[in-house]
């Protein structure tokens, strides 16, 4: 990667992240049971050390979830090495902010994805290829 | 040392402290068993009252009759136990002069102009967060769009100024507090004596019936107890409310029903508490009291109420038929079964109710044997050189191509008296930081760049036990991992400060069998009480983990019969063992209970 094209990267990193960011908590909130088709046929979730795989498993983990208010407050995010995903541009998104699921206290969380543009003939649509969720105090 | 002291203090309750009766929780049985009844034709399910041991707590001791016995047994322990509430000594009603121990109180009453935006759990933590000293509100409720509370004494209020325009609400917006001294809060001029107090609670011990949890409070001020006694128990005050919902708080929080009839009642305000103090509450009696609208019962609709009384209330006359008024009541108390006595129609109920409660959380998830002993191993390796002064060493960790990037919570305060200052100029927010060549720059990219930033950050003490490790990726290519777990600084101007970090690696497979990184997002936060309580509480293990050899023969095979059970390695088996003084099916129990908490480290796992 020369230096010019790792710029292009990173802006093209932060784009996906921005929009991805807004597109997934607002989903969350307000349409949460099409929340599982942002996910990968393989994706995994590991929220507060449980581990959920697969599209199916998922939706129903989502809609055991209370209704929820995401505040996010802290977004950062790197392209990630193409060592890591060869030939798949792909994006790793941290994030830090406030939930408040019904019938709970509002808590802080830390969150981070790894977001994969797949590619089709017509079109590219990118997803989610892992999630990985958990209070800031999740012991107590 | 203990072997995990996190968890091994028994969590309270309200209402279900040390010094609540348990024989008459488990004897008296739920369930209805036989000896529930027995008891039952004993002494007719009446209750009276013991004093506790240490001050306003009482406890209802249903195998007490009265009268005589009560009697005795009062001013038998009066004399032992002086009821004394320090905090809560009020001052002579009305006056707002100097306390029981001569200080002068100050109050100030603290207004937040659009306070009713916002919930009071999330508003009052958020100023606590970012009050100096800790505070306690009185009174807090909502005035028009106002929130209002009340605290004491002028170094609290201003440390509560210095708060004004801290907060940012979700809009972004700053939330002002406005400090005006004030006169003493009505909750404070009338609350009850402490001796006042503890008639109020032999009162409600007489009145309640413990084989219905039932408690009676019909017209209390009338109550020929606190009339001969000149107590004025007002249930239309707030002070009043309050003292009797605390004590149904502390004593019978199991309450089924509750009688509040004739007691002149006008608002519920004061009343809404019960949603949380009694949640098992499920008939409630306000007939003849003084409610003149249906929106009083918005206050405290979380209750499931399964009967309710109204008559004899002003709102009852503000509907044109039975429908509407049944319509409106079961708007708020969607699962009512009887209203005035009268039965509903069944409640309209589907099978689905939202859900409420949370997975539970758990500790490290590390998916297979191979994949847990490689990260661990990593990250073991890793932190020693992080933490050891150098961090040139970490070369051999990263990519040619890493980045590596950090971020901090956002804070809108000026981010240069933040304590975590140190860490603002890298702090990589794209949220917040719209310029490209600014995201760019601080994106730290090649490995030279990554290490030689590594190596610019604060020198660290990682707390390797508190790590909670989560690997949420793992492809032929690739393995995604978070750790979690907090560190403290070893030098520099925030010496001994206890940080909080979430830290998300991306790491591909290394030409030795090992992992070579190649993102790595850091994240830091000052660490939270309860992680600075619970911070480095475990000597880390140390370098050499062979057994100590003053272990007698006898421990030797306890420990090597622990460690294969367990799973633990030696080191942390006989830490176990040792805690629990060599008992085996102690330390077994202990070790079998923090494993299903998720409270071992991982560490104790690794051979």
């Amino acid at each position: 990667m020369s230096s010019v094209d790792f710029k292009t990267y990173v802006d093209q990193a932060c784009r996906a992240a921005e929009e991805f960011v807004n597109i997934y908590y607002t989903t969350m909130d307000k349409r949460r049971r099409l929340l599982s088709r942002l996910y990968m046929g393989t994706a995994t979730l590991v929220w507060n050390g449980n581990a959920v795989s697969g599209q199916e498993s998922l939706s129903e983990f989502f809609e055991m979830l209370p209704s929820s208010e995401f505040q996010i407050n802290v977004i950062d995010c790197q392209p990630v090495h193409d060592e890591a995903t060869p030939s798949q541009t792909t994006v790793l998104v941290v994030i830090c902010g406030t939930v408040k699921f019904e019938g709970n206290k509002q808590r802080d969380f830390n969150q981070n994805f790894i977001l994969t543009a797949q590619a089709s003939p017509s079109n590219t649509v990118w997803k989610i290829a892992s999630d990985c969720f958990r209070f800031q105090d999740w012991a107590s | 040392p203990e072997h995990d002291d996190r968890v091994s203090v028994p969590r309270r309750r309200k209402g279900r402290g040390p010094f609540r009766w348990q024989g008459n929780r488990s004897r008296s049985g739920r369930g209805g068993s036989g000896i529930r009844s027995a008891r039952l034709e004993e002494d007719d399910g009446d209750v009276a009252m013991t004093d506790a041991q240490d001050g306003p707590r009482v406890r209802y001791n249903p195998y007490v009759t009265r009268p005589n016995r009560r009697v005795n047994n009062w001013h038998e322990r009066d004399r032992i136990h002086v009821t004394v509430r320090r905090d809560r000594a009020p001052p002579e009603r009305g006056v707002a002069g100097p306390s029981q121990d001569g200080a002068v109180k100050n109050w100030f009453k603290i207004t937040i102009p659009f306070g009713r935006k916002y919930d009071k759990t999330w508003l009052l933590s958020s100023i606590q967060n970012k009050c100096s000293v800790p505070f306690t509100p009185i009174e807090f409720h909502y005035e028009n769009m106002r929130a209002q509370f009340f605290v004491q004494d002028s170094s609290t209020a201003s440390a509560l100024k210095a708060v004004n325009y801290k907060i940012m609400d979700r809009e972004n917006r700053r939330i002002s507090i406005i400090i005006n001294p004030s006169a003493p809060p009505q909750t404070v001029l009338n609350e009850l004596k402490p001796e006042q107090g503890e008639q109020l609670k032999l009162v409600m011990s007489k009145r309640y019936d413990g084989s219905q949890q039932a408690l009676d409070l019909k017209g209390l001020r009338t109550d020929p107890d606190l009339v001969a006694q000149n107590i004025d128990v007002v249930l239309n005050r707030r002070s009043c409310m309050a003292a009797s919902l605390r004590i149904i708080e502390e004593n019978i929080p199991e309450l089924l029903s509750l009688n509040l009839s004739n007691n002149r009642l006008f608002r519920l305000d004061d009343l809404s508490n019960i949603v949380q103090k009694a949640p098992n509450l499920k008939i409630l009696n306000l007939s003849g009291n003084e409610l003149k609208s249906e929106h009083e019962l918005d206050k405290i609709k979380g209750l499931k109420l399964e009967e309710l009384w109204l008559d004899g209330n002003p709102l009852c006359n503000n509907f044109c038929d039975q429908s509407t008024y049944i319509s409106a009541v079961r708007e708020r108390f969607p699962k009512l079964l009887r209203l005035d006595g009268h039965e509903l129609p069944p409640p309209i109920a589907f099978d689905v109710e939202p859900p409420t409660t949370l997975p539970p959380c758990k500790g490290s998830y590390l998916g297979s044997e191979s994949l847990k002993n490689l990260v661990l191993h990593f990250l073991q390796q890793y932190y020693a050189i992080y933490d050891s002064g150098d961090r040139q060493g970490l070369l051999d960790a990263y990519h040619d191509g890493a980045c590596c990037s950090l971020s901090i919570p956002f804070m809108p305060q000026n981010p240069s008296r933040s304590s975590l200052s140190e860490y603002f100029k890298d702090s990589r927010n794209v949220k917040k930081l719209k310029e490209p060549s600014l995201r760019f720059r601080l994106l730290k990219h090649t490995r030279l760049n990554v290490v030689a930033f590594l190596n610019e950050l604060p020198r660290t003490q990682h707390d390797i036990n508190s790590f909670v490790v989560d690997i949420s990726a793992q492809t032929s290519t690739l393995l995604c991992f978070s750790v979690n777990g907090v560190f403290k600084e070893v030098d520099g101007k925030c010496r001994d400060s206890l940080r909080a970090f979430s830290r998300t690696f991306i790491a591909v497979p290394a030409s030795n069998s090992g992992l070579c990184i190649v993102n790595d997002e850091l994240f830091v936060r000052n660490a939270s009480p309860e992680e600075i309580q619970r911070a480095f509480a475990m000597p880390a293990p140390t370098p050499s983990s062979s057994p100590v050899p003053t272990l007698s023969p006898e421990q030797q095979e306890m420990l090597q019969a622990f460690s294969t059970q367990s799973g633990m390695n030696l080191e942390w088996s006989q830490k176990c063992l040792q805690d629990n003084e060599w008992d085996y099916s102690r330390s077994a129990q202990v070790f079998t209970q923090l494993k299903a908490e998720g409270k071992i480290p991982e560490v104790a796992f690794m051979k």
